[in-house]
């Protein structure tokens, strides 16, 4: 018999839900409070509590870098990857669901370059960008997000998962192969599609190594990087630091809990029947 | 409306050949049924008419055009499959309204057709819910609706009902029969269920391992089955097979002609009760189940399973005896090693 989740014999589990929510969000707390007051992470004992909190240290931040700047740039780089992304990962997953000769070769190609570390292939990426001209340019930032082949197999395996009954019954109504991906598809994908807008968001969110090696102006300079500046010409700066962090953050959790519940079911479609 | 010709059709899946040269000639307006077990190429068919497959060789013309390298939409043919494949995110406005919004018809006119085929399938309060709304027999009307509003020059319709539990595929059957009466356009229904195709067709066209068994009537294909295969496959329960030997009547005389081995098949129907006369087949019943307006009794006769269909009440228990005669009218005979009827 199933166990309504109030019933008793549910306690035990969720204390230790608890206790483990509560362990991962510490940090968090942790970063906020010592923003709003700027304490030394070292004092003992660690107040709980903050005391005297404001602002200061997020002023300090807007104005004593050009903080705006760099969010610009890292929006910028960010929506571009994000769009380039849908639109590349899309065809490919589309077509690697379609028959046609070589099919198989190309999947365990794309395969086993997952099993490649970004690291092992940047300086080909940086050949390939210098050769393309767009070398410290947001389009230069964002191009080795423009396609991953994880969010290609998430659309793949999404698309496979719509009935080809459907995909008939488009090609009977007059639909061509776009059209049947953007009106029936993906209408029927918006998990696949949250779940390739989160990842490519936190990539290009959190990139450091590829816009450190892609970009050479201050002015087109993203987040991450700033950060680094920022801990380059500032001494003594922990409750600055962390509001700088926190910065960087919200727009992350915002967009994450804005499509949590799509981007669960896009990483755990075809795991189950039905 | 159109007629359709299959001219030395076939299909193959790598080295696997599935369709085997089929010639078929469709009258315009007719209603033709493909019938045949599972894996005998029947869908295939009706995707290569669709274009949704690819033609191996042959050619497939509809309305005198060659259409083997159209694509789909360009066949003027509209398609109801067995899962419906209706859009879940789109009304039944929208899934009926979609393929004609492609075909640059005007908003008018799209309403006008929309709500003609919502009238005529009576799934007129269901037009602003979406698919997951309805019941299945909603679903499958709102898939035909689909079909009838591109007004197209050939309706394939492929195992339509099969999804459908036992009573409401009788009532949509008979949906079905109604909507031809009014929508009198060229159509090919696939179906694996042999009383679809009686009570449905114009003409059956009876497939087995890619090929065309028969085609025919739904009374020529009952009354003349070609083959073993259609006479087992036709008729619920299907014919009934026994083997025999013909001895030729110059044999008496003293001719070298040799007896030919044959099966002899008589329908469960055809069998009668031997009242008073002398009967032509006796055993004990050895399987009964009564229907309410007759009943089954299955009996052994050397050796071999018989089915016979009699009057209720006639035989109520296992183990009774049974007594058959037949019009000798009503035999039919097929060589015994190719399967092929033998005219009588």
């Amino acid at each position: 018999m199933r166990r309504s989740p109030g019933s008793p014999a549910h306690w035990p589990r969720h204390v230790i839900m608890i206790v483990v929510c509560f362990l991962m969000l510490v940090p968090f707390y942790w970063v906020i409070k010592t923003s709003l007051t700027g304490e030394n992470i070292y004092a003992w004992p660690p107040r709980i509590i903050p005391v005297d909190p404001h602002l200061f240290n997020y002023v300090d931040v807007w104005y004593m870098i050009p903080f705006a700047r760099y969010l610009l740039n890292s929006v910028i780089v960010t929506a571009m990857a994000i769009a380039g992304s849908l639109l590349f990962n899309v065809a490919a997953g589309y077509a690697l669901t379609r028959h046609f000769p070589g099919r198989r070769w190309i999947v365990v190609l794309l395969l086993s370059c997952m099993l490649i570390p970004f690291q092992a292939t940047i300086i080909p990426a940086y050949l390939v960008t210098s050769w393309l001209g767009v070398l410290d340019t947001w389009l230069g930032v964002a191009l080795p997000l423009l396609s991953t082949i994880i969010c290609i197999f998430i659309f793949k395996a999404s698309f496979e998962a719509v009935p080809p009954s459907l995909i008939d019954a488009a090609r009977v109504d007059g639909l061509g192969e776009w059209r049947i991906v953007t009106r029936i598809l993906l209408p029927l994908s918006k998990s696949a599609i949250a779940t390739n807008v989160i990842l490519t968001f936190i990539w290009s969110w959190n990139s450091f190594l590829w816009p450190l090696i892609a970009i050479r102006s201050p002015d087109m300079q993203t987040l991450p990087l700033g950060l680094a500046r920022f801990l380059s010409v500032m001494e003594d700066t922990t409750g600055a630091l962390f509001a700088f962090v926190v910065l960087v953050l919200i727009p992350g959790l915002a967009i994450f809990l804005m499509a949590q519940k799509e981007f669960i079911r896009g990483l755990t479609s075809g795991a189950t029947k039905g | 409306m159109a007629g359709l010709s299959l001219r030395s059709v076939k299909k193959s899946f790598g080295d696997v050949e599935v369709v085997h040269g089929v010639d078929l000639e469709i009258v315009d307006r007719e209603f033709v049924v493909f019938v045949g077990p599972s894996g005998c190429g029947k869908s295939t068919l009706l995707r290569m008419i669709a274009g949704l497959e690819d033609i191996t060789a042959g050619e497939i013309a509809i309305d005198g055009r060659v259409v083997n390298e159209l694509d789909p939409k360009d066949r003027d043919i509209a398609m109801v499959f067995q899962d419906y494949a209706l859009y879940p995110h789109m009304t039944v406005f929208e899934n009926m309204a979609f393929s004609l919004r492609y075909r640059g018809i005007e908003r008018g006119e799209i309403r006008r057709r929309v709500d003609e085929a919502a009238r005529i399938l009576d799934i007129e309060p269901y037009i602003a819910r979406m698919p997951r709304q309805l019941s299945g027999g909603q679903r499958q009307r709102v898939a035909m609706g689909r079909a009838i509003v591109r007004d197209p020059k050939v309706f394939l319709f492929d195992e339509p009902l099969s999804n459908l539990d036992a009573k409401l595929r009788v009532q949509m059957r008979t949906e079905i029969k109604r909507l031809r009466e009014r929508v009198a356009t060229t159509t090919i229904y696939v179906t694996h269920d042999q009383v679809e195709a009686m009570t449905l067709a114009d003409r059956i066209v009876i497939l087995n391992h890619g090929r065309i068994e028969q085609i025919g009537t739904p009374e020529d294909v009952y009354d003349r089955p070609a083959s073993t295969f259609v006479a087992g496959f036709i008729g619920a329960p299907p014919m009934n097979l026994l083997p025999a030997t013909a001895l030729p009547a110059e044999r008496l005389s003293g001719a070298r002609r040799p007896p030919q081995d044959l099966l002899v098949g008589v329908r469960p129907e055809h069998l009668v009760w031997a009242a008073g006369e002398t009967p032509l087949i006796e055993g004990n019943a050895s399987v009964v189940e009564p229907l309410g307006s007759d009943t089954l009794v299955s009996l052994d006769v050397a050796g071999q399973a018989l089915v016979v269909r009699l009057p209720p009440r006639i035989v109520r228990r296992r183990g009774e005896a049974v007594r058959l005669t037949a019009d000798p009218a009503n035999l039919h005979f097929f060589d015994r090693t190719t399967g092929i009827r033998q005219t009588q």
